[in-house]
Formats: structure tokens, sequence, C-alpha cells
């Protein structure tokens, strides 16, 4: 975001800007947020986390950003030890959390506060400033009071302040939660920009399109675990396979049309149901197609929806944390 | 230059504790004491040994009550930061957890001076007279800082410990209110008090303030004034240890 960094990046560009083996994190002593969590994070991509709530995703980044310290496992940030290294690891991240964090004052007092806290001089903490407000469309509110902002100025100012000192790690913890789609994509693509001067990025979110748009690679993580681990492009195409139908079932009986169109399909689709829908990945849906309608003639069955799309980072994510229905059959 | 982390720590803490309404609450309510009481229990009140004017007497007691003050900001800066996210955000950032409880704790003190000072000042005004001696001054502002620590560790004590904000708020009026009024800040330890308060007044290290301070504003500091005051040093030393180990302990992280 800004021509000279105050900081240089001082570790090995080869080396993973972040490494987790076999982590483990308990908070009660019985469950544990995180159970064996593995894995790298190289300089200068932008690393996902996807899981639904409670899946150990903010647990991780707590973890990574030390605010907690691992029962158990491997960890290792810039090639630091949090353990040890807390400090030195801190000064050299950023992190959004995923609730609010503001001063009692106004938007613009919380930029000057952040820019002196990060020791940014005064004049370059105003030009920062300034640019930040304009960038993420701030400037009408910066006589506001942080609190009295609506959530998505809120979460606006929360990513722009931390764009007031530099970094070689940024943590976002689900960083566009409130945000309409305009800003959304200026924070994203703001994130990417930074990406290419060498950034790396820990990126948690729900939202599947916003990590297939920015994410290098990601993990899906449930119950601790990270079920699944590869670029977005391989996620897609191997546990989404090609394609995926979606119908809906309006006259007729939906268990008997979607029991005859699982053996029809054998081994080349998946078929998942919930009540009347079905969702199918198929490596052949033209194959699909045909067979849906010869089926949905003989046995009388009208189709109220039908519609042919490519995988998304959704189908992925469903299927890899079994959501979404009764699987019948795997490709 | 940039400033060390902790001055940074303090000086963020006095920019965003600086509005005009929570120093309205800092520096007004004690100085309305000191009018309102001063002039309105002059015809009641005897002197507590400090001439015959009760404003005079009632100065340093409201000196003293600035620690009190002091220290509920910290306790509420601690329960703030926590609330509002900003405890994680700065532990995220290059601060260590003892650094922000340091900055506190020093941003208390220099309220407490700061208050105390300003309501020296309002006694000026009103009475025309305070005392100029550096050794007085000295004790009184030492005093005064060591009355800050120790309220201000009692309060983030207290901040570390309980979990919700209603049950912070009352414990912490309920606390003031005893502190306060169980103390020689507003009258002299009375022969006459019940036991219980009699102890509750003893015990109390706002009395311990009070009394050190009066006694170098007054000229009449003795060896029970200055026992006291080791006594308060003592004090500090173990609520800042308890203080200090709760918050090591409490959970700082967001949710």
């Amino acid at each position: 975001m800004f021509d000279k960094p105050l900081r240089a990046a001082t570790t090995n560009v080869s080396d993973p800007v972040i490494s987790a083996e076999n982590l483990r994190h308990s908070y009660d002593r019985r469950h544990f947020a995180l159970d064996g969590v593995s894995f790298t994070v190289r300089r200068g991509e932008v690393f996902g986390l996807l899981g639904r709530n409670g899946a150990g995703k903010s647990t991780l980044i707590k973890a990574m950003t030390t605010l907690i310290q691992p029962t158990s496992g491997t960890l290792r940030i810039l090639g630091m030890d949090p353990a040890h290294d807390g400090k030195r690891i801190r000064s050299r991240i950023g992190v959004v959390q995923q609730g609010e964090s503001f001063d009692f004052t106004t938007v613009q007092k919380n930029f000057d506060v952040y820019g002196m806290l990060w020791g940014i001089p005064k004049a370059e903490s105003r030009r920062r400033r300034e640019l930040l407000l304009t960038k993420f469309g701030l400037t009408d509110i910066r006589k506001r009071r942080a609190f009295d902002i609506s959530g998505g100025q809120k979460r606006r100012v929360q990513v722009a302040r931390e764009f007031m000192h530099d970094m070689e790690v940024l943590f976002l913890d689900e960083p566009t939660v409130g945000l309409d789609v305009i800003m959304r994509r200026t924070l994203l693509d703001s994130v990417r920009e930074e990406v290419r001067r060498g950034l790396t990025v820990v990126f948690t979110t729900h939202n599947l399109e916003e990590a297939d748009y920015l994410c290098d690679r990601a993990a899906v993580i449930d119950e601790g675990r990270i079920l699944i681990l590869d670029s977005i492009e391989n996620l897609k195409q191997q546990y989404g396979g090609k394609k995926t139908i979606d119908l809906t079932v309006g006259n007729g009986d939906p268990t008997r049309f979607f029991a005859a169109l699982t053996e029809r399909l054998g081994s080349v689709a998946s078929v998942t149901t919930k009540g009347h829908s079905a969702v199918i990945l198929a490596t052949d849906p033209k194959d699909a197609l045909s067979k849906i309608a010869e089926l949905s003639q003989s046995l009388g069955v009208q189709l109220d929806w039908l519609n042919v799309r490519q995988n998304t980072l959704e189908d992925v994510f469903l299927r890899s944390v079994g959501h979404g229905g009764e699987t019948l059959a795997a490709p | 230059m940039p400033l060390p982390n902790l001055l940074r720590l303090v000086y963020r803490n006095i920019l965003v504790n600086t509005d005009p309404g929570s120093l309205v609450i800092l520096v007004g309510l004690p100085g309305l004491y000191l009018v309102f009481f001063g002039f309105g229990f002059q015809s009641v009140a005897s002197s507590g040994g400090s001439g015959n004017s009760y404003l005079a007497y009632l100065t340093p007691g409201i000196m003293s009550f600035q620690v009190v003050m002091a220290g509920s900001v910290g306790g509420s800066m601690l329960w703030a930061d926590r609330r509002w996210g900003m405890l994680s955000q700065l532990l995220t950032g290059p601060f260590t957890r003892l650094q922000y409880l340091f900055g506190i704790m020093l941003t208390s003190i220099l309220f407490g001076l700061g208050g105390s000072a300003i309501m020296l000042g309002v006694a000026y005004a009103l009475l025309g007279t305070i005392p100029g001696q550096p050794l007085a001054l000295g004790i009184i502002f030492a005093t005064i800082t060591l009355g800050s620590i120790f309220f201000g560790a009692l309060m983030l004590y207290l901040a570390a410990l309980v979990k919700s904000n209603t049950a912070y708020n009352s414990i912490q009026i309920l606390l003031l209110f005893v502190v306060n009024f169980a103390s020689t800040v507003f009258y002299p330890l009375s022969s006459g008090l019940p036991v219980v308060l009699k102890v509750l007044f003893q015990v109390n290290p706002l009395t311990y303030v009070a009394n050190a301070v009066r006694g170098a504003y007054s000229g009449t500091l003795n060896v029970t004034d200055l026992y006291e005051v080791f006594l308060l040093g003592a004090e500090v030393a173990v609520v800042l240890f308890l203080a200090t180990r709760a918050y090591m302990r409490s959970d700082v992280s967001y949710e």
C-alpha cells in the first residue's frame, strides 16, 4: 500500500512463513478446539482457512498471533517460536480480529493513535491515514466516534487501520463481514495489491466466493482438524468433480426418482439429496442430463428446477464437512 | 525517534481517556466535593486540626480522594479495552502483557498526580494559600503516587477477575463508596464510631493516604502518619502482585 516500507523483511525467502505441526489446543482440558493441525504457509501466498462457526479457525488464528499458547505441537511464525519470541513475531505481523476493536474516540484519532502505537513517524502516519481514509471511503466519517458508525463502516475502519503499519504477515479473521459488495471488493483488491508486494496473508472466511477470489491455497477445517488442504483450483477439481447439477422435484415421488437416478448414473456421478432437492456432481453433465430427462419422463416426475453450473468452493466445502444431505453415491 | 513501548501505551491511554466527558468526571466531581462540602459543611463541621476552616481540612482529603479516582480509571481502562477488543488488538501488536499492565498503572499515577495538583490549584483559588515547602509537596505527591498504584492495582485486580460489566460496575460503586466514606478524607476518625467502622477506617489504605497528605499539607506530619505510609507501601506490593497474577492469568483473547 505504501511506497517505502519502514521495515524490511528479514526471514529467508525460501523458508515457510508459518509452519504448524500436530497443533492441539484445549480450553477446558477435555475438548480440543485444535486437534492435530499441520500445515505450512509460504511467503507471499494467501492462505485461506474455511470452516463453520466453532470449527477452530479463530483458535488457530489466536495461536498464530500469540494470543494463546497451543496445548501441544510445534508452531513457527517467521521462523520463531511464539512461546519465546512473541514480541518479535508481533512486531512483524498485522491482525484484523473477528470482533470489534476500537479506541473510544473518533475514526481519525483511531488511525492516529494506532500509527503512534506502532511507532510510525507523525508525518508519515498522517500521510498513511489520509491515503487509507480515501481508499476505504472513510473521509466523510472521520470526525465521528468509531462506536457510532455502522457495522460495515466499523469493519472498514478496522481493516484500513491495520494498514497503518508495515508487516510481513497479515491475519484477517473474517474481515468482510458486514461489508457491501463494493467495499468487499475494494478490501480484497487492497489485500491482493499487498500480496503482489510480498505480503503473506492468512484469511478466514465463511464466504467461499471470497476465498475463491483471493486465496492461493485453502484448508477446510472442522472440529479442530484440517480435512483438506490444497490449491483452490485443485480443491475444486479433485473434490468437486467438474459440473454440478441442481434439481428440485415438483410433482412425483422424489425418493423413488432419486434412487433410480443414483442407480442409472452409477459411478460417474454422486447424488446428494435433501427432501425434494438433489445436487449431482457429474463428470459428464450431458450424459447425466439426458438420464435425468429419461427418468423423469418414465417415472412421471415433474422437475421444478434444473440448473447446471461450474463447481464452486462451496461444493467442496459442503462435501468435505459432510454437510448438505445424504450422499447416495460417490464418484 | 519513536517513544519506548511503555510510554506509547501511556500516551494512548491518556489520549483516549481525556475526552471532555471523562475529564468532567475525573476532575469535576472531586472539585465539586471540595466546593460543595467545603462550604456546605463549614457551619456544622468542627475542624480536624487544620485551623478553623473545614475547607482547609477537606482539601488534602480531596487531593487524596484523587487516588481512588485514578484507580478507578485504571480498572475501567482494562475493562473497556477488554470489552471493546483493544486489549487483544494491542497484545497482537508489539507490546507485552506486562507493558500493557504497567502502562495502565503509570497512567493511573499520572491521573492521580494531575488530579491532586488540580485540586491544589482549586484550593489555592478558594483559600488563597497552599503549602509551598518542597519537602511537604514531595511527601504529598509521593503518597499520592503510592495511593494511585494501590488503587490502580486493586481495580485492575477486580477488572481481571470479574467477567460481567454490570458486576464490575456494581462492585466498583460499592467499593468506592466504602473506601471513600470509611476514611479520613471527609472527616477525622472519631472516638464515637462503632467498632466495625473504626476498624474499617483504620485498615483503609485511603486513610493512610489522607493522613499523610493532610499531615504534610498542614505541617502536622507525625510518626504514625509515616508508619502508615510504610504500611501502604507493603500493601501496594501485595495488591500489585495479586493484580499482576490475576491479569496475567486472565483471558485477553477476543471472541
